[in-house]
């Protein structure tokens, strides 16, 4: 349907599970996608890909095992094709070296430290995916009015191409 | 995915339908349309199926529907004997010059609307529309049903100037954060969503270059009559306005009643958190004095003899030739509507060159019919249609046929195409009607249900207002 997917990369079941809590405002809207590890998370968004749908944010972790998260940035970022994606770290374990590396090379948007609280993720969350949506030249505003930051939605639609 | 094929499938299937629509006319026969006539039928109804389904853009359809013209029922015809050839015209008729059809896409009233455009450019870029918004809501003061009023009322006056679209827009992110502060549960929450497009819906009836209908049946209006060779009619700016704001206002008015008896707040006051900051860099200068210039230009009309249509093109002089608004800006302005209104005052041109409207309206007799009925018949079709197609697509289709059935009727052109436009103003029943109602219903907030009962009610009101007011309203406004 041409959804919007929110990727999350977390190994820690609790936590993953408390990222998908505090995702939920976000359900009705966007595709939700939790992965364990980044070979799970390169399925995840293959799989988002192949059903039409897009990523529009990733949110994670650092420390997980085999790949770190902003390896997978990383790649993701210079690959062409995902440079867009909002990137957002979600970890407390990435030193400094890892975090300089992840806003250089990883196109980093947005770091979030461990532990979080729900309000200021979902505020993130919001602020990011409403970045993606106004960026995007193929995205109708509209549909996420309700769910993202609204008055700056409708700026872009105020100069849409809709006709009375 | 799989939606997205639905989808697909949907629109070639109008395709297919459109073309079929196309080829049927060339095939059958119908007594006493001339060869001509059946081939604008064909455009016709491929105009009708494509309109309505925007299986392509509706500019896109415009587009088409001007080479279709110049193809089959142009002087270009006569060159194509290879292939269809010249058509039959009526007697006393002869194909239109190509150039007839082109230069639907430089119609003054095109250029009237690029005018309103300059000035809705400039409004947005410099914050005017907010400002203005936040010095006329603050006599409102806090009591909720006030602030309603104010919001309702700015709202239609910048959409008599801006695009409904545009001024729903503008106006519901100032809304958006007030609805957020009041309870989940507070009902006036819907009424919030709910005044803000109706009003701008509503408000584009104002002027002439309110919304895309004025423009299309000022089009019409200005059409030449074959038979007198005298164009259909007149009504100038300040006319248009003087029976249209008026019926504009009045509905407002309804709509507002209507919206705070049913949806009352449960919240003593609320507090609007909006500062005024005029924008005073040298472009702005320019921009707040060619604005009051042009306007007081288009209402004074008759003391200075320039018409509207002419001063249209002063805005876009200034702007241009002081850098305000900029080549790239200037690319980027809605030239799809301009041309969305072209493909409907071309069609005009057809159905009238090729006698269609003759045939059309020789089919009923409507010498047993007042003025008056035509015109609510035609004001119910309007908005009937495009309370589910676009408001400027069903004017399209509807203009053509209004001007024929006022001559049949021996009825004024300007009434019927007055109730033309100002009955697809009305639609606003459900969020697919405009995109003001598609814009609120996005916010979330009120059910399809309660836009259909509002939105039908405010409809209803404002058929009997127009069929109550629209004709002295017209005769004190000196276009009768």
């Amino acid at each position: 349907m041409n959804a919007i997917a929110i990727l999350s990369i977390e190994d820690e079941p609790e936590v993953r599970e408390a990222i998908r809590r505090d995702l939920r405002p976000f359900e009705t809207k966007f595709r939700i996608e939790a992965a364990e590890d980044v070979a799970d998370a390169r399925e995840a968004l293959a799989q988002i890909e192949d059903d039409g749908d897009r990523v529009g944010l990733i949110l994670a972790d650092h420390r997980l095992p085999g790949e770190t998260g902003v390896d997978f940035l990383t790649q993701l970022h210079g690959d062409g094709e995902h440079a867009a994606v909002r990137k957002v770290l979600l970890t407390g374990q990435a030193d400094q070296q890892d975090t300089i590396r992840a806003i250089n090379e990883g196109g980093l948007h947005h770091y979030v430290a461990k532990p979080w609280q729900a309000e200021a993720l979902v505020k993130v969350v919001r602020d990011e995916l409403t970045e993606y949506v106004l960026r995007a030249e193929d995205i109708d505003p509209m549909p996420y009015v309700a769910v993202l930051d609204g008055p700056r939605l409708l700026e872009k639609i105020s100069r849409g191409p809709r006709i009375d | 995915m799989h939606a997205i094929k639905r989808l697909a499938t949907g629109k070639n299937l109008s395709l297919l339908l459109a073309l079929v629509a196309f080829l049927v006319p060339f095939f059958i026969e119908i007594p006493g349309l001339s060869e001509a006539g059946h081939r604008l039928l064909s455009i016709f109804l491929l105009a009708v199926i494509l309109w309505v389904s925007e299986a392509i853009p509706l500019f896109a359809t415009s587009a088409s529907v001007i080479l279709l013209l110049i193809l089959f029922l142009s002087d270009v015809a006569g060159q194509l004997d290879w292939a269809w050839g010249m058509a039959g015209f009526p007697e006393g008729m002869t194909a239109p010059a190509y150039t007839t059809f082109f230069n639907t896409l430089a119609s003054k009233v095109l250029i009237l609307f690029l005018g309103g455009f300059f000035l809705a450019f400039g409004a947005a870029r410099f914050g005017v529309d907010k400002n203005l918004a936040a010095i006329m809501l603050k006599p409102f003061g806090t009591k909720p049903s006030r602030v309603l009023l104010g919001l309702m009322l700015i709202t239609g006056i910048l959409s008599m100037w801006m695009s409904n679209t545009a001024t729903t827009a503008t106006i519901m992110a100032v809304v958006l954060p007030i609805i957020a502060s009041l309870a989940p549960d507070d009902r006036f929450r819907v009424g919030l969503a709910l005044g803000v497009p109706f009003a701008a819906n509503i408000g584009g009836m104002g002027t002439p270059i309110g919304t895309p209908p004025n423009a299309i049946v000022l089009g019409a209006l200005s059409k030449v009559n074959p038979e007198t060779g005298e164009i259909i009619g007149r009504c100038s700016f300040l006319q248009w306005m003087m029976f249209a704001v008026p019926i504009a206002l009045i509905l407002m008015a309804v709509a507002w009643v209507l919206i705070v008896l049913m949806f009352p707040a449960s919240k003593k006051a609320i507090e609007i958190d909006m500062n005024v900051k005029w924008v005073k860099s040298r472009h702005a200068t320019i921009y707040y004095v060619t604005a009051i210039f042009t306007i007081l230009m288009w209402i004074t009309g008759k003391l200075h003899g320039i018409n509207s249509y002419v001063v249209g093109m002063f805005p876009v002089v200034i702007l241009l030739s002081t850098g305000v608004v900029s080549a790239k800006q200037f690319r980027g302005l809605e030239w799809d509507v301009l041309w969305l209104v072209a493909g409907g005052i071309a069609l005009g041109v057809g159905v009238s060159a090729t006698g269609f409207d003759t045939w059309l309206v020789g089919l009923i007799d409507w010498n047993a019919m007042s003025a008056g009925v035509i015109g609510i018949a035609i004001c119910v079709t309007a908005l009937l249609m495009s309370t589910f197609i676009s408001n400027s697509a069903a004017t399209n289709l509807l203009a053509p046929i209004a001007v024929a059935v006022a001559g049949a009727a021996g009825a004024s052109a300007v009434v019927i195409l007055a109730f033309v436009a100002l009955g697809a103003s009305m639609a606003m029943a459900l969020p697919i009607s405009t995109p003001p109602n598609a814009i609120a219903y996005s916010a979330g907030t009120f059910t399809t249900k309660q836009m259909v009962v509002t939105g039908a009610i405010v409809g209803a009101v404002g058929l009997i207002i127009n069929y109550l007011l629209l004709g002295p309203l017209l005769r004190m406004a000196g276009v009768l």
